[in-house]
């Protein structure tokens, strides 16, 4: 018999596959090839995107030249404008305002074939250092409500170009998504005064079957009710609604959890494409973040998404996540 | 300037990315398919399947033997199973009931055809007969709060590697959680106005006109206003009702013609993409099932279509929050002059 679960966050079920569970090598994924092509984020290519925004030079070097270690640039093809005003109005009984808000892209490494797993710590807190400070940044703008960090890692998972970065959305509304979880984290809170997410990792922590890695500041598993398969929640130990109220301490440990996590995957699944998203508060405005807790969900591209899913909302996954969480420990 | 759409029925904002538009001939980008095997799904190959729940065939053939026109079989690999009482407890801080459900197959035709499109639309129209009597019977089992029917057209859209039209059909003890929400914001909107959301959106585009792909025979396609996919259509019925199973046999034959334009002209005006479409109608309505008496005021059925044009990234499953890169009414003028 397979089970259905319900998340306790935003009330969601999904279909977990209890009875025949897929393995690994049941998964037909496409994998991520390297293609040769011009690429506008690597060493001396700097003036083919937009003037960027942020870098890390470790020695000083000219803005917009080769040197950097990170590098911050609005992107190219923006899904939203940072000039203008919101200006929300209805067209008959349709709803719209301009697409006001930010686009950054952070160009996380200068080598083009190194994905985070094959980066040293320092490399990667040097971009998590980045993104917490670009967060901060366009959290002064009032007119954004929600920042979102996000990566897509190989096309299969939507990476329009091969060399790893992370998106940046500056957002004058909250995602509904978003609006859900908070919601919901909100309602256990008031109902229990505690924060759901220290409950979930209170009892992952005690049931460990679901663990992947856990340090002294943060803990990896793959959630209960998982959406993927595969999927893995990193979550920081200590509650905290903001991902930017990161300590430098903190960076360090999220650094290593990362890394380890993502080479435990590759292990299993050589050349996966994934998405990553981190999941934290609203800015400029009531947030309800009191019982929020920011967190990453990493979801690795295993699957095509189908019919049942757009139509319900329900998630079909054919490796428990108790089953994942054994290949990640061993991997 | 990129703009911000909102859905009216359930509130879902989309970008659409007017800066970043992509002409209609840009898209089009398919995986590789992995090879075809044998089709379990065609004449001849009865024993290939589980037992059949439902066909339509000559007189005097057996079951699950050939002579059949149409053909329901339980999943082969099924999501839920009909077996077992659903046991609803608790784990902590989690919730969980057992994996009880249905999980049929509906094999549209017994040539071996892979798009719909393609089909007559005689047979269509009696592929959505089967649809309304799957439905009705399962509505009798009390473990089920909702059927969902839906189709995944080709491998991109997760058909698997068999190119055989089909459809598939759910029904699930809980009510999906995405058509909660739908439900719930046409009843809101309802309450507020005392009108159909649905009707209004008609209304609307029919006056506007530059979201409209056909307006025929009862029925108009469009592209929706806020939309979450490049040339994803909506049908809708233009004579408000809740619940597709009430459909006459007339107004099934002018669905069929609809729907066969529409899946033709996506055909070849995009080189024969990918695509989901989802039937959306009115949940059980059974006794003291907690549903709202407004409901057949409130609820209008349709079919969302949605091709696969562009990779969806886990950012819009996580998110909620989809990028469109053409705009609605692009779509629909490149569309409305494809000739099919």
């Amino acid at each position: 018999m397979s089970e259905l679960r319900r998340d306790p966050i935003g009330g969601r079920w999904v279909i977990v596959d209890t009875d025949k569970p897929s393995t690994p090598k049941d998964y037909d994924f496409e994998p991520q090839i390297y293609r040769n092509e011009v690429c506008p984020f690597c060493y001396g290519n700097e003036a083919m995107t937009p003037p960027e925004i942020d870098a890390v030079r470790e020695t000083p070097t000219y803005p917009n030249t080769p040197g950097w270690q990170v590098r911050v640039v609005a992107n190219k093809f923006p899904a939203l404008q940072i000039e203008g005003d919101l200006d929300r109005r209805g067209t008959g009984m349709y709803d719209m305002s301009n697409g006001v808000g930010a686009h950054e892209v952070i160009v996380e490494t200068p080598y083009h074939n190194k994905d985070i797993h094959e980066l040293t710590n320092q490399e990667i807190e040097n971009f998590l250092s980045v993104y917490c400070r670009r967060s901060l940044d366009l959290a002064k703008d009032k007119r954004f409500k929600y920042i979102m960090i996000f990566k897509n890692f190989g096309a299969p998972a939507g990476a329009s170009l091969e060399h790893p970065h992370t998106q940046l959305i500056a957002l004058p509304m909250i995602p509904k998504n978003v609006a859900e979880e908070i919601k919901g984290a909100h309602s256990y809170f008031e109902y229990r005064e505690r924060c759901l997410f220290c409950d979930i990792i209170r009892q992952e922590s005690q049931e460990k079957e679901r663990v992947v890695l856990e340090n002294r500041h943060f803990i990896s598993f793959c959630p209960f009710v998982s959406r993927f398969p595969f999927e893995i929640w990193i979550m920081p130990k200590n509650h905290s609604a903001h991902f930017c109220a990161i300590s430098a301490e903190e960076i360090k440990s999220l650094a290593s959890i990362l890394k380890e996590t993502i080479t435990k995957l590759k292990n299993i699944f050589p050349n996966l494409s994934y998405n990553y998203i981190i999941h934290t508060s609203p800015i400029n405005g009531d947030g309800g973040s009191e019982g929020y807790h920011w967190h990453i969900e990493f979801m690795p591209k295993l699957t095509r998404v189908a019919g049942f899913e757009w139509g319900s909302g329900f998630y079909v996954v054919a490796t428990p996540p108790e089953l994942a969480a054994d290949y990640l420990k061993k991997a | 300037m990129p703009e911000l759409r909102k859905d009216p029925v359930i509130g879902r904002w989309v970008i659409i990315a007017t800066e970043r538009a992509k002409r209609p001939d840009q898209f089009g980008v398919q995986p590789q398919e992995p090879s075809e095997k044998v089709c379990p799904f065609c004449e001849g190959h009865e024993s290939q399947t589980p037992p059949e729940i439902y066909s339509i065939r000559q007189k005097n053939t057996p079951k699950n033997a050939p002579g059949w026109d149409l053909r329901v079989v339980p999943s082969i690999s099924p999501f839920l199973r009909i077996e077992g009482e659903l046991d609803r407890r608790g784990k902590g801080v989690y919730d969980l009931m057992n994996g009880v459900g249905a999980h049929e197959i509906i094999i549209e035709t017994n040539q071996h055809i892979a798009n719909m499109s393609d089909l007559s639309e005689e047979q269509i129209s009696k592929v959505f007969a089967c649809y309304i009597d799957r439905i009705n019977d399962l509505e009798k089992d009390k473990r089920f709060k909702y059927a969902l029917l839906f189709k995944n057209y080709s491998w991109a859209a997760g058909a698997g590697a068999i190119k055989h039209s089909r459809s598939q059909l759910i029904a699930t003890p809980v009510t999906p959680k995405r058509v909660k929400e739908e439900l719930v914001g046409a009843r809101q909107y309802y309450d507020y106005h005392e009108r159909c959301v649905f009707c209004d959106l008609i209304r609307q585009e029919l006056e506007d006109k530059s979201r409209v792909v056909l307006d025929i025979d009862g029925y108009v396609a469009i592209t929706p206003f806020a939309s979450r996919f490049p040339f994803e259509v909506w049908v809708l019925p233009k004579k408000h009702a809740c619940d597709f199973t009430t459909l006459d046999p007339a107004s099934r034959l002018s669905l069929a013609a609809v729907m066969k334009k529409v899946l033709a002209k996506l055909k070849k005006g995009l080189n024969d993409p990918a695509y989901n479409y989802v039937l959306h109608t009115a949940p059980f309505r059974r006794q003291k099932a907690g549903y709202w008496k407004s409901i057949d005021q409130d609820y209008h059925w349709h079919i969302e279509i949605m091709p696969r044009l562009t990779r969806v990234a886990g950012f819009e499953w996580g998110t909620g929050f989809y990028i469109c890169p053409l705009p609605p009414e692009n779509a629909a003028k490149f569309l409305r002059e494809v000739e099919a």
